[in-house]
């Protein structure tokens, strides 16, 4: 309404209209932050108001400053325990989705040519995400268990005379199912960033003599640091964050930070899976940060 | 609305009829409840009172085995009023009669949560006097016991969860009152589940599930609450503990049994846990393992495939065994008033009035007023899943899926040997946040 | 890894140029393997959703029969999965057209800096950490205090954009850098309006950049659990659904959903790359030449 006919006046640039800017910017931010108050920062002050109110043990809880329940989770070897285990399959997932989601990247960008065909093959790899993941979580047992596809196949074929029981219901079992379906988020930054690199660059350096691994290390992997970032912060975030593949794949044999406040939660332990979350919450934010860090993404695009 | 609007003479007469209707009802609390109990009384009454109610919705919230889509859509014929049945996990169920009472109309809740729901003050006392068939509720509920055989009151049992002495109380009462807490509506024994054919023995005791010899074959359940119990039951069969009341534990307990499940992980035993119904199936089915804590249903399931599959009587020996039994029912939300209210009350006396009760007990199951359960099953059928007899004829689940053959019997006998070797009920103990701990704990060993 | 390959290097990385190099066919096979790695499991759903009704979730096959696709309309014995998927498309069909516009709009907000840009900010990675679980009995809580009720299309939709958002704007941010500022202030400078620039230049431009927006945002709510199980009111998504479902028999009707979803999926990708290529191909013959 306004907009368009103030913004009409093309002389105006940017450092002469400051206030018009900022106004513009809240304007644009508005909906976010229309989401975000009440949807995330007014349930998190519920969240942390409950962490420090006092528990009847059994959903009641009444207005304290009671800061027992982060020194019990803070001080128990179980927490320890828990942020180790989770933290291990959090490495493992982000380290086997960033090698595979860079190397798929690096083929769609790079080396399919016709940019249909890309997008065509790109779909393929979003398609299994819309069948349900609980769905998905139950078809591994019929490919991993003992009578499951691959052991079926492999002894067929002589390969093993026993069904393989790390398949299922172990450590493996939890790293596959979340590199199976945390992948695609490493894969759809990736792709955007390398998208952007100038191929004129990349021939220039080859013309220049530069070596293949050279020009990975030099051109590709710096100009797609941000997408790696990206893809980071949601790979950790997700596992992070998750219960529920750990619970059905380890067959119950590990446990997850969630997890352990989902039981919580269930038998109405409020102040203290809230501790937990606020903890975990701190957590995850230090370790984006530390990732941002590395990586200021915002910069990317206020260049 | 719009049908209303065309009509609007009929709707007059309607109105008036329909409020003297209410009022001649209302009259006799008891008498609400006695029309409504029957179905066919239902039917029977003037097409105004149909008109009256059809708006109403009743939402019933609860766990999939015991909030049936098909139970619902039954009700919903035969009162005429719309009923919508959402399943959620057990966590998540009482979360939201605690967090979001308004959201609920009728809770399905096991003793515990019935207790728990009666303390946060979201659930009214239902009056006693308008359940038609209080009476002939078997009682194990109402009064604890059964054939003057006392059931043991390890855990919350149903009867300990069922009265209050007040509408709006919010402890439970000892002793029978006229106001409830819930209204049970399903209910079974739970047991060890085994492969016969790679077991090779009987198996009647749970101590076997802990025993070397199933190494890496075993499963137990991963449900914080009852797998404790289970183990427990293992534990004490075994000879290594006695405990006060399984039900609930005192920290040492809890820690003695929690210290054994780690050692017996670290040893390798479990091939795994389970949480849901299939995974059980599935470790069953697929070779996975052979001998774990299973439902009845489950067992079912397997044997649907084709392959041997056995519930264990785990019958009270010597003062150790027995099952580990549950019972779920219908707690009405505060929240209700008016018509729903009444609607509330119908549809509770609906569930005693037998379609109900026979649905459940075709998958296994028990309904708490086997009386009216009987009238809706035929004879083989009642014979086959109460009497434990062999079955004269094709065993078929609720949806008439064949699942036995004929002169099949039911593992664990008649329903009274079944529910008279119940040794502790589902329970939450007070020490549930310590229990939840050492649980993971374990989980993490 | 690519070793030092100098002699072949001329032909390397770079595309459009002479033959396949070696690392084609290294990475054509690791694609391979991914998408096979990919659909292992959607094999089994496949393959296990033709069984006839003594069929379970395992092997070995019982059977052949379309049972379970049957047994997925009608319904009635295996819980509302019918209408929990209804309500799921359509939830997540919101989601993805709300995440796209509005991280779109708060791309170009963080394009510049504005007072309280980091706070902002902070508060979306907070909103991408929290755990859900325990926000969502947040979310629970106040509607209740507010008196009003939750339901899947208000305080689910709400509680999951707090989820899909953060996601949405951060691709945007690796979208939108792709975006070079020259071609807008020529835009401006040829005397675009405001809207214009964004409607002509920035939105064409961006487009397959917020199409990845759409489909993380689609996925996301789709699946979402943690955020939607104390929100969605007395009607289940489907994740609900499913889940709930699983503390009872379960039947293979949950992988006939999931074929049927399939099926569908690669019929709408296919028509979609079909209509563009026949638009691309029609645009260069009206081109003629290019």
């Amino acid at each position: 309404m306004t907009r368009p006919t103030r913004a009409q006046r093309p002389a105006k640039t940017p450092e002469t209209s400051g206030r018009r800017r900022d106004w513009l910017g809240w304007l644009y931010i508005a909906p976010l932050v229309l989401v975000l108050v009440p949807f995330f920062l007014a349930p998190l002050l519920a969240v942390v108001a409950a962490s420090v109110f006092e528990s009847d043990g059994f959903g009641g809880m009444t207005p304290a400053l009671d800061l027992s329940n982060y020194w019990q989770v803070l001080t128990s070897d179980l927490t320890f325990n828990l942020y180790w285990s989770t933290a291990k399959f959090t490495f493992l997932t982000w380290l086997f989705s960033l090698i595979i989601g860079f190397f798929v990247a690096y083929f769609l960008v790079f080396h399919v040519r016709n940019p249909l065909l890309g997008l065509g093959l790109f779909l393929l790899c979003t398609v299994p995400f819309w069948t349900s993941n609980i769905i998905r979580m139950i078809s591994w047992i019929p490919l991993l268990g003992k009578q499951g596809l691959i052991n079926e196949a492999l002894l067929k074929i002589g390969l093993i005379h026993e069904p393989l029981e790390f398949l299922l219901f172990s450590s493996f079992a939890v790293v596959v199912a979340y590199v199976h379906q945390l992948t695609i988020f490493m894969i759809v930054p990736i792709f955007n960033a390398m998208g952007r690199i100038d191929k004129r660059v990349v021939e220039a350096a080859i013309d220049a003599g530069a070596s293949r691994f050279d020009i990975m290390r030099l051109i590709i992997v710096p100009l797609s640091k941000s997408g790696i970032a990206l893809g980071s912060i949601f790979v950790v975030s997700i596992v992070m964050g998750d219960f529920f593949v750990v619970k059905v794949m380890s067959g119950g044999g590990s446990a997850s930070v969630v997890g352990a406040f989902y039981e919580d939660v269930g038998v109405l332990q409020y102040p203290k899976a809230a501790a937990s979350a606020v903890i975990l919450t701190a957590v995850l934010m230090a370790a984006v940060g530390l990732i941002l860090r590395t990586v200021d993404i915002r910069r990317e695009i206020t260049r | 609305m719009s049908t209303t609007d065309k009509t609007p003479p009929q709707r007059a007469v309607a109105k008036t009829k329909a409020g003297l209707d209410r009022r001649t009802l209302l009259k006799g609390a008891a008498a609400v409840a006695g029309a409504a109990a029957g179905s066919d009384a239902i039917r029977g009454f003037p097409t105004v009172w149909a008109q009256e109610i059809k708006d109403i919705e009743l939402r019933h919230v609860g766990v999939s085995y015991s909030v049936v889509q098909a139970i619902g859509d039954q009700a919903a014929k035969d009162l005429g009023f719309k009923v919508t049945m959402q399943n959620l996990d057990t966590s998540a169920a009482i979360n939201r009669f605690i967090t979001q009472p308004n959201t609920v109309d009728i809770a399905d809740v096991e003793g515990w949560q019935a207790k728990l729901a009666i303390k946060r003050g979201v659930l009214q006392g239902i009056e006693r006097k308008r359940i038609k068939e209080f009476d002939n509720f078997l009682p194990i509920f109402t009064k604890g016991e059964l054939n003057g055989h006392k059931i043991p009151r390890q855990g919350i049992s149903p009867y300990e969860a069922l009265y209050i002495a007040k509408k709006d109380a919010t402890e439970l009462h000892d002793g029978v009152a006229d106001w409830l807490t819930n209204i049970p509506q399903v209910y079974n024994a739970d047991s060890i589940g085994y492969r016969p054919d790679l077991v090779g023995h009987e198996v009647t005791e749970w101590k076997e599930l802990i025993d070397p010899k199933f190494k890496g074959k075993a499963a137990i359940l991963d449900v914080p609450a009852i797998g404790i119990m289970d183990a427990a039951l293992c534990l004490e069969s075994a000879g290594l503990i006695k405990y006060g009341n399984k039900g609930n534990m005192t920290k040492a307990e809890i820690d003695f049994t929690i210290n054994k499940l780690i050692e017996l992980k670290k040893s390798g035993h479990f091939r795994a846990t389970w949480t849901t119904f299939d995974q059980s199936v599935n470790l069953m089915a697929a070779g996975e393992v052979v001998i774990q804590s299973m439902w009845s249903p489950a067992v079912a399931a397997v044997r649907v495939k084709q392959i041997p599959c056995v519930y264990a009587p785990v019958n009270i020996k010597n003062g150790k065994e027995g099952y580990r039994g549950w019972c779920n029912g219908m707690g009405l939300m505060k929240h209700l008033t008016g018509k729903k209210l009444e609607a509330a009350y119908e549809y509770l006396n609906w569930y005693l009035s037998g379609w109900q009760g026979a649905f459940v007990s075709r998958y296994g199951y028990y309904s708490p007023v086997p009386s009216t359960a009987k009238k809706f099953m035929s004879a083989a059928e009642w014979e086959y899943w109460y009497e434990g007899k062999p079955s004269p004829e094709v065993v078929k689940d609720p949806y008439g899926v064949p699942m036995e053959p004929v002169g099949t019997k039911r593992d664990g006998g008649s329903f009274i040997d079944r529910v008279t070797n119940i040794s502790c009920w589902n329970t939450l103990m007070d020490e549930a946040a310590y229990m939840n701990q050492r649980w993971n704990d374990f989980k993490v060993a | 890894m690519p070793r030092k390959t100098r002699s072949r290097t001329s032909r390397a990385v770079a595309p459009s140029k002479g033959g396949r190099p070696w690392t084609f066919y290294v990475l054509a096979t690791l694609f391979a393997l991914y998408v096979a790695a990919l659909y292992g499991p959607m094999l089994c759903i496949y393959i296990l959703s033709f069984q006839d009704v003594r069929g379970g979730l395992v092997f070995p096959v019982k059977g052949f029969s379309l049972h379970w696709f049957v047994e997925l309309v009608t319904q009635a014995r295996t819980g509302d999965v019918k209408g929990a998927f209804d309500r799921s498309i359509r939830l997540a069909a919101v989601v993805t057209v709300l995440t796209v516009v509005v991280s779109f709009l708060a791309g170009l907000a963080f394009r510049r800096r504005f007072p309280g840009d980091r706070i902002v900010f902070t508060l979306m990675i907070g909103s991408l950490v929290a755990p859900g679980l325990v926000l969502g009995i947040g979310v629970g809580l106040l509607f209740n205090a507010a008196g009003l009720e939750t339901n899947w299309y208000t305080s689910a939709l709400g509680a999951q954009l707090s989820w899909t958002l953060p996601f949405g704007v951060l691709v945007m941010f690796a979208v939108m850098s792709r975006f070079e500022k020259v071609w807008e202030e020529a835009a401006r400078d040829l005397g675009a309006t405001r809207w214009q620039t964004i409607r002509l230049v920035m939105i064409p431009v961006l487009a397959p950049g917020l199409v990845a927006v759409g489909l993380f945002g689609f996925t996301l709510s789709y699946d979402e659990f943690a955020r939607t199980l104390q929100t969605a009111g007395a009607l289940n998504t489907l994740p609900l659904e499913i889940w709930s479902m699983t503390l009872n028999i379960t039947s293979p009707s949950l992988y006939a959903l999931g074929t049927v979803t399939t099926i569908v999926s690669f019929v709408i990708i296919v028509a979609s790359l079909g209509t563009i290529a026949w638009m691309q191909k029609r645009r260069a013959r009206r081109q003629s030449g290019s």
